[in-house]
């Protein structure tokens, strides 16, 4: 199953990266690739974005279903593909070090399924771990930005 | 600051035409024998030709990775004779084989370039398969494209497949092979290109970096080049040819992609192998039938070699030719910033036909992927139009739809969304914008045929191609009614495998001028020359064959000179 988990200390109070993470609309645009997202309900979105598989690009369309918010530390969601054969999850976990300090960890995976399930599984290797640390990367890039306007 | 300075020095010391220049006052930045422009089949296949005749070879590529057109490709040579199909116990013989092509090339090419190439040909093959990591097969249940012409092979075929090679054995450039998205690292025989596919296979060669068809050809022909010490610059693209006051090429202006200007000199000849222009409008206008809106190859080939060859005075041949493709698109696939055209399928199967605009059928569907094209520009002189130019349209059936791997949709999956389709076929005919009551009409027809289990308008189910690899076209293979809804609609637009026109180039490899004279330092290969068995693609393979011959050629008669006594450095 390609899977990727990606870890990194943030210089804030647990509940200002909550206080950002908790609104999809906020970091939606920071996913590798974005395209659109529409949220459909407080636990369902669909998202389009284009996936850098390295030797090409692809265009995917995907339902996220949150599972639980667990504030102010978790956000656990499963995701579909919509226009493809594909399904996984992730999450994003957020843990106090002190009242200044944050350990987040970021992780997502994918499985394609069909006939051309081990092949796109293969591709994807690379692509999911990538991903998951760069979305983890931008949402704290944000993170700082905003904070420091502040 | 020394490079700007001497650029302005030499523009001023341009003597008449402005590619002639005072060679003394150059300062060249490397000095070499042979310069190859390009990378891929027939460019590589220069440099170790040139370098295992003992020249200092230097390749200069203009994109970021190596590999070219060939590596995008099945990597597939044709080659009549080879020694790889008499061992698979095929009969071939010369005078078949050049009856062959005549008949093919209509009068367009020159006897004695269709001689050399089947003579020399199945040589070079042989050479390469002793002295270099070069490997084929014969993929023995690829048959011929014409095999049901009088003219054909009957038994067997010419093309040769690639041997799956470990692209560890050329160490960090194997990150820089191009990458193929249109082929899985199958062999031909395994099914890379005909469907079929084991996917677990696919999975284990990504795995462990096997790799099949172009990128293998491309990789095994490298790593030749490294074990004879070739040494290769990418991102780095010729530019412009030097030419001394005698007209003879003595190197080439180079421009890294972070615009520095090098200038290389190469003593004993210059070879052009650096693709063809389906990517420069400007040329495809000047010189096309048509534009090419989808080329299913790599964006660099944009004509560099063309029009330098143009500018030293080349004489050129078959401009308006190329090898075509009817392309299709699936748009959630992007290669380097394009939509990524792709070789699609469905075409050949039964329940579907191709209409123009009218709704018609004006063309045998399942006709190879070359010829195919070629009725799109049929002109109707009454109505002072192309009635059939693309994109056209393939019409098709849910039944083909469960059957079929078409373009990227599975056979079972739902449609997706970029897919037309409607409940009938009127509705399917105005949502896509051709005439309802030509295409209800037309697929009556074609039901009726279906039922009579003959197509006396264009013949399907009678050629090899349309059923290539199951016993060729027949009325059960090919023949069968689009009757089962929902109906889908899928536009092909003309594409290409890259150009075939370019300067004209002799039995060496050399460009010859418009009297016919080589031009001295400056030979061609590939799609970057003109290809000398003129506008035919006899079967798979049809590209790739006569680049690596001509492209062998040329590198052997290049290193084979004396260094050029006229060259003053």
């Amino acid at each position: 199953m390609p899977q990727g988990t990606h870890i990194v200390e943030v210089p804030l109070n647990i509940n200002t990266i909550w206080e950002f993470v908790h609104d999809m609309n906020n970091w939606a645009p920071l996913v590798p690739g974005y395209i659109n997202h529409e949220i459909l309900s407080e636990s369902q979105s669909t998202w389009a974005f284009k996936g850098d598989l390295g030797f090409m690009k692809k265009t995917v369309k995907l339902k996220i279903d949150i599972k639980e918010w667990n504030e102010p530390k978790e956000v656990i969601f499963d995701l579909s593909g919509l226009s493809d054969n594909f399904n996984g999850g992730g999450y994003f976990l957020a843990e106090p070090i002190d009242e200044e300090h944050t350990k987040m960890t970021g992780h997502l995976d994918i499985t394609a399924g069909g006939m051309m399930g081990a092949m796109v599984n293969q591709i994807l290797t690379n692509f999911v771990p990538e991903t998951a640390q760069e979305l983890t990367d931008n949402i704290v890039k944000k993170l700082l930005e905003i904070n420091l306007v502040k | 600051m020394i490079i700007k300075l001497m650029i302005v020095t030499l523009s001023k010391e341009r003597k008449g035409d402005d590619f002639l220049f005072d060679t003394g006052s150059i300062q060249w930045d490397k000095e070499v024998d042979v310069i190859v422009l390009g990378s891929g089949g027939a460019a590589l296949t220069a440099a170790v030709a040139a370098a295992e005749n003992g020249a200092n070879v230097l390749v200069l590529e203009k994109t970021h990775q190596i590999g070219g057109t060939t590596a995008y490709s099945g990597g597939v040579p044709w080659i009549p004779l080879n020694h790889y199909m008499k061992e698979a116990g095929f009969e071939d013989n010369r005078e078949d084989a050049i009856t062959f092509i005549k008949r093919l090339s209509l009068g367009r090419a020159d006897d004695h370039m269709i001689e050399t190439f089947v003579d020399k040909g199945h040589e070079i093959i042989k050479f390469l398969h002793d002295n270099t990591p070069v490997k084929f097969t014969t993929p023995l249940s690829y048959p011929e494209y014409y095999k049901r012409m009088d003219e054909a092979l009957k038994n067997g075929t010419r093309s040769l497949d690639p041997a799956p090679f470990d692209l560890n054995e050329i160490g960090e450039w194997g990150a820089l092979l191009r990458q193929n998205p249109i082929f899985p690292p199958l062999t031909l025989e395994e099914g890379g290109a005909v469907g079929g596919i084991d996917f677990q296979l696919v999975a284990e060669r990504m795995q462990k970096n096997i790799v099949t068809m172009g990128r293998s050809l491309v990789a095994s022909l490298f790593k030749a080049c490294l074990d004879r010490g070739v040494e290769t610059l990418i991102e780095t693209a010729g530019k412009d040819l030097v030419i001394n006051n005698d007209g003879q090429v003595i190197g080439v202006v180079a421009e890294t992609k972070d615009g520095e200007i090098l200038h290389f000199a190469a003593s004993k000849g210059v070879i052009l192998a650096s693709g063809g222009f389906e990517w420069n409008k400007q040329l495809i206008k000047a010189f096309l039938k048509a534009e090419i809106t989808h080329p299913v190859t790599p964006p660099g080939n944009e004509g560099d070699a063309l029009m330098m060859a143009m500018k030293a005075g080349a004489a050129l041949a078959n401009m308006s030719e190329a090898w075509w493709y009817p392309a299709m698109v699936d748009p959630t696939f992007e290669y380097e910033d394009h939509v990524m055209a792709q070789l699609g399928s469905g075409r050949n199967g039964p329940n579907s036909i191709i209409v123009n605009k009218y709704g018609r059928r004006f063309v045998h569907e399942g006709t190879t992927y070359n010829d195919m094209p070629r009725s799109f520009f049929n002109f109707d002189p009454v109505k002072m139009e192309f009635p059939n130019e693309a994109p056209v349209w393939l019409i098709f059936d849910q039944q083909l739809k469960d059957s079929q791997l078409i373009i990227t949709m599975m056979p079972g999956d739902p449609a997706p969304e970029w897919v037309d389709q409607a409940d009938s076929i009127r509705a399917l005919a105005e949502k896509i914008g051709v005439d309802p009551d030509g295409l209800e009409d037309e697929i009556r027809k074609w039901n009726e045929y279906c039922e009579q289990g003959e197509d006396p308008d264009f013949h399907r189910g009678t050629i090899q191609f349309e059923a290539l690899t199951t016993g060729g076209g027949s009325p059960e293979n090919n023949l069968g009614k689009i009757e089962k809804g929902p109906f889908y609609a899928l536009p092909i637009y003309l594409g290409a495998l890259g150009t075939n026109g370019g300067p004209k180039i002799n039995e060496n490899g050399q460009v010859v001028d418009f009297k016919g004279e080589p031009i001295k330092g400056l030979y061609a290969a590939g799609n970057a020359s003109a290809n000398p068995l003129g506008p035919i693609y006899p079967s798979a393979g049809g590209t790739i064959g006569p680049a690596m011959v001509f492209g062998f050629l040329a590198g052997q008669h290049a290193a084979n000179l004396a260094e050029q006594p006229a060259v003053n450095y």
